[in-house]
């Protein structure tokens, strides 16, 4: 009886011998420290400069001289509104979200209506104009660099809304001018697919549905394609939102006077400016850098979706 | 465009003058293409050479592959002389000539020192954290940062960090690991040469001091992004397969070199051209990291495009210069699309 029990434990593998023979999983310890040990190695690295720049952004001027890693003394709180006031970030800040919700309210207006046809309209060419279209994405954007600031300068032909006051031959430009900032971002290739994409998934059934009840395709769109594509518009409007935010090339190039430079370039030129008073200029970057941050925080999982099924960034 | 002699307003055609000195010596890119042509040949018959019913002749086969790839290699480097001596129709015309040259040479650095880099990295990093992992939302989000946070501003934070003080935190550290203090961002004499003293002239001298600091940065701001694709990418690998490997009793090494890596080559096959188109239009970086100090040491085909437009409102020299880097950036990713794309298994 003893020795039947006794086997019946041995083969459920619960026997009192096995477990005292059992080894301590050294070898399972030792794999799970090296994986966490890789992550938290690899995340000290990629949070180090945040965590520098931060600190040094609340230290005395002489901390930051030394480039301390922790500052010595009390907070520096009033170094952000010392650089706020120095750098004119209010201004640039102020810029950047103006160029940011115009652009941002002409891209989805653009690629919600083109988006829509392109999915769910049947017209002459409509698989050639957008194989056309996506194969824009293969251009570099410093090739067609000179070409863009010509147009946007008014060289190749008059634009509206511009002013006369530009010394080129050819009247109105945008030199200089809101729409040069905005314009030329209304339309986003890659908005228009994401929402192409969205759309075509819609069942037949839905529109079928629709049209009998007297839908047109625009009440069609608005009414019950929007609701269903939240997602989608959402994840454009948040990239695009990155996009303008971070964009510097384009207004290096067509921007000769503060009005409308955006924060990007007020951060490049507060270099100069703060020189050697790194902590301030550290707060400057924490004030760029600040919105989109917050924003990654709390989008954080469509975000990282987003780009990662895109791949793309401004 | 290309076309117009531009300085800052239309002056009529001057047909090909801007791509002629900017080539310098047509039989020169002719020859130059000729021996990237030999290159790819070379690359061809080497694989050709390992492929198993061929056996017989494989040292024959090396042997050749070895000579194009000589005779390659000598007629790139011929031309390449013989176009940047090629006369040109000014001096101006002759710095803007070689300004382009060594970009296309310092864009090869930046992608080379960057990309592979980046890209194992991102493979450990997506490997360790498909793993069972606690708090891997948490990780992600982290090493996901870099690449979210505005570039210019990355760039100012790093244009403290790798300043040229003995008290600059990358000198701090270089120090502690019991190095010198080097300039970083002002130093325009090659890496080889400042950190370990060898002085080698052209092309194997290597990436500027400067250039490496912005090479390092780039890894830093690319490596989360890539990570977070990999994930993806691992995540779609079927799980029966890893299964039937460890019953087989393969070790993780095994599964990881005949099941992982074979199944996320089409990821790294694309994220690889992604980066290398990237780097070729890599601006804000650069931008706002170069020190008037290390000259034109760290501009890259990007940054001399854009001097030869804004500084020097040259526009019809700067078009001429963007379709030639379009043609080329074109030309290789065809050709690591018909060479590499074979060896990529979609499944």
């Amino acid at each position: 009886m003893v020795d039947k029990i006794q086997t019946q434990l041995t083969i459920d593998g619960y026997s009192s011998a096995q477990v005292a023979t059992k080894k301590f999983p050294f070898r399972k310890i030792f794999n799970q420290s090296l994986l966490y040990g890789t992550l938290i190695f690899f995340s000290i690295l990629s949070l180090l400069p945040f965590f520098w720049m931060i600190s040094t952004s609340l230290m005395t001027a002489s901390d930051a001289q030394v480039s301390r890693v922790l500052p010595t003394t009390v907070l520096q709180f009033q170094n952000y509104q010392s650089a706020w006031v120095e750098g004119n970030f209010g201004k640039y800040f102020m810029n950047s979200v103006i160029i940011a919700s115009v652009t941002l309210t002409g891209m989805v207006v653009t690629s919600v209506l083109s988006g829509y046809a392109f999915a769910r309209i049947k017209f002459y060419g409509r698989n050639f104009i957008f194989t056309a279209l996506l194969a824009t994405i293969m251009v570099p954007e410093t090739v067609t660099l000179v070409p863009n600031y010509l147009t946007i300068r008014g060289n190749i032909f008059p634009l509206p809304l511009g002013n006369n006051t530009a010394w080129f031959e050819m009247g109105n430009s945008w030199y200089d001018l809101l729409p040069a900032l905005t314009v030329p971002f209304m339309a986003s290739v890659f908005s228009i697919f994401l929402l192409r994409q969205f759309f075509a998934t819609i069942p037949d059934e839905l529109w079928e549905a629709a049209r009998i009840d007297g839908c047109g395709h625009f009440r069609f769109l608005i009414t019950i394609c929007l609701p269903i594509a939240k997602p989608a518009v959402f994840t454009v409007v948040l990239l695009g939102f990155v996009g303008s935010w971070n964009s510097f090339m384009w207004p290096i190039i067509i921007t000769e006077s503060e009005t409308w430079r955006p924060l990007m370039m007020g951060l490049n030129n507060f270099v100069q400016d703060a020189g050697t008073r790194t902590h301030l200029l550290m707060a400057g970057a924490c004030i760029t850098i600040a919105p989109i941050l917050v924003i990654y925080f709390i989008a954080q999982k469509s975000f990282t979706q987003g780009v990662a099924t895109s791949g793309l960034k401004g | 465009m290309s076309m117009h002699d531009w300085r800052t307003r239309n002056m009529g055609y001057v047909e090909f003058a801007n791509y002629s000195n900017i080539i310098g010596n047509w039989g020169g890119a002719f020859v130059l293409v000729c021996g990237f042509i030999l290159l790819i040949f070379a690359y061809i018959f080497w694989t050709e050479a390992f492929t198993a019913d061929r056996e017989k002749w494989f040292f024959l086969r090396a042997f050749i592959a070895f000579i194009i790839l000589g005779v390659g290699l000598f007629y790139i480097v011929y031309a390449w002389e013989m176009m940047i001596n090629a006369p040109a129709d000014s001096v101006r015309l002759l710095r803007y000539r070689e300004a382009f040259f060594n970009s296309l040479i310092r864009t090869f650095y930046y992608a080379f020192g960057s990309i592979p880099i980046q890209l194992s990295l991102a493979l450990l990093l997506a490997y360790v954290l498909f793993q069972n992992i606690r708090g891997r939302e948490l990780f992600r989000m982290i090493f996901f940062m870099p690449y979210i946070t505005p570039t210019v501003a990355t760039a100012v934070v790093f244009g403290k960090i790798f300043a040229p003080g003995e008290n600059s935190l990358i000198n701090q550290f270089t120090r502690t690991l019991g190095g010198d203090a080097y300039r970083w961002l002002q130093e325009r004499r090659p890496f080889l040469e400042v950190v370990f003293g060898w002085e080698i002239e052209g092309f194997f001298a290597g990436p500027s001091m400067a250039l490496v600091a912005i090479i390092i940065v780039g890894i830093w701001s690319y490596t989360g992004y890539n990570a977070v694709i990999f994930l993806a990418g691992l995540g779609n690998i079927p799980k029966d397969l890893y299964e039937a490997a460890r019953v087989d009793g393969a070790s993780e090494w095994l599964i990881f070199r005949r099941i992982t890596l074979p199944l996320i080559s089409p990821v790294t096959y694309y994220l690889a051209i992604l980066g290398f188109i990237g780097t070729f239009q890599a601006f804000n970086t650069i931008y706002v990291m170069r020190d008037t100090r290390v000259l034109d040491q760290v501009n890259t085909a990007a940054l001399t495009i854009f001097d030869t437009f804004k500084v020097d409102g040259n526009y019809g020299y700067a078009t001429a210069q963007s379709i030639l880097l379009f043609v080329i950036i074109l030309a290789l990713t065809q050709v690591q699309r018909n060479l590499f794309e074979k060896r990529v298994f979609y499944g």
